[in-house]
């Protein structure tokens, strides 16, 4: 039966094998292995299978105040499904300047080439929770083409004040595995309050 | 009670624990057995939603597990919950 339970875990997700596959292959040495446990092993790899697999892991975060904005910077870790992970460096600093607003972004992903964003806008008509704003974006790609586009964006307003009550959280000195439990939590909830 | 993130977190809240000696120690105080499969099903969830963490040890093949903060008071969230149920219940039952 133990040797039945060894195969079967082999239906789990290969992250999942990596992290806990050792744990659970001792854990059926210690025990009796049961019928019904080998049921609940193929019940709970296909519940690993369709539990998200590229969670993002929040390795380093940091949020710095400037006149008229902000800036971020933070590094993720995303584990696929093959067990190989991908880090991801980020930047970006924005700045509202009232009636017009800039915001720079910056992106790299593993050994592919980093890509910059830029994105001008000019603040539009008011509509109940939304706004139409005038954008101008610039991507600038690793092969050193610029691509331009113009664009009638709506923002929805209430978007910024919920950045800014995270903003709020990371400044106040929480580790990157806090925010990134703070983050999960106001998504399980779907409020960022 | 037989949801086993809430067992999970019980046994914890004894103190560190690896695999085996959570399902020892469930099937003592709460009377039945959970399985491996989803003994570990439950670890993982715990785990990613920051309950529950993995505590050094000398065989990496048993790793302890530990509650966090969190955990610890997402328990008593829940327990809370489950003992005014427990409590309604039984009173009602007596003056029905």
């Amino acid at each position: 039966m133990k040797r039945l339970a060894q195969w079967l875990a082999r239906f789990y997700p290969r992250w999942w094998r990596s992290r806990y596959g050792e744990e659970l292959d001792a854990l059926f040495e210690d025990t009796n292995v049961t019928l019904l446990d080998l049921f609940g092993v193929v019940r709970s790899a296909l519940e690993m299978r369709m539990s998200t697999t590229d969670s993002p892991r929040l390795l380093d975060m940091a949020c710095r105040d400037l006149p008229h904005g902000y800036e971020l910077e933070s590094s993720v870790e995303l584990a696929r499904d093959d067990g190989s992970r991908t880090l991801v460096r980020y930047f970006c600093r924005e700045i509202d300047l009232g009636d017009s607003y800039v915001t720079f972004s910056h992106t790299s992903r593993g050994s592919a080439p980093a890509e910059t964003i830029l994105v001008c806008g000019r603040k539009g008509e008011v509509d109940g929770d939304f706004r139409t704003d005038e954008t101008e974006m610039f991507v600038l790609r690793g092969d050193g083409t610029i691509q331009r586009t113009e664009q009638t964006v709506k923002t929805w307003l209430k978007y910024q004040p919920m950045v800014d009550r995270m903003r709020d959280k990371f400044r106040s000195g929480l580790s990157a595995e806090d925010v990134m439990r703070q983050i999960r939590r106001a998504s399980d909830n779907a409020s960022w309050s | 009670m037989s949801d086993p993130n809430l067992l999970v977190l019980a046994s914890l809240a004894e103190g560190d624990k690896h695999g085996y000696a959570m399902m020892e120690d469930i099937r003592h105080f709460a009377g039945f057995r959970i399985g491996p499969g989803t003994l570990y099903g439950a670890i993982t969830r715990l785990e990613q939603r920051g309950w529950i963490r993995p505590v050094k040890s000398a065989d990496e093949r048993r790793q302890p597990y530990t509650l966090t903060a969190d955990g610890r008071r997402y328990l008593e969230e829940q327990l809370s919950g489950l003992n005014q149920i427990v409590r309604t219940g039984l009173k009602r039952l007596k003056h029905a």
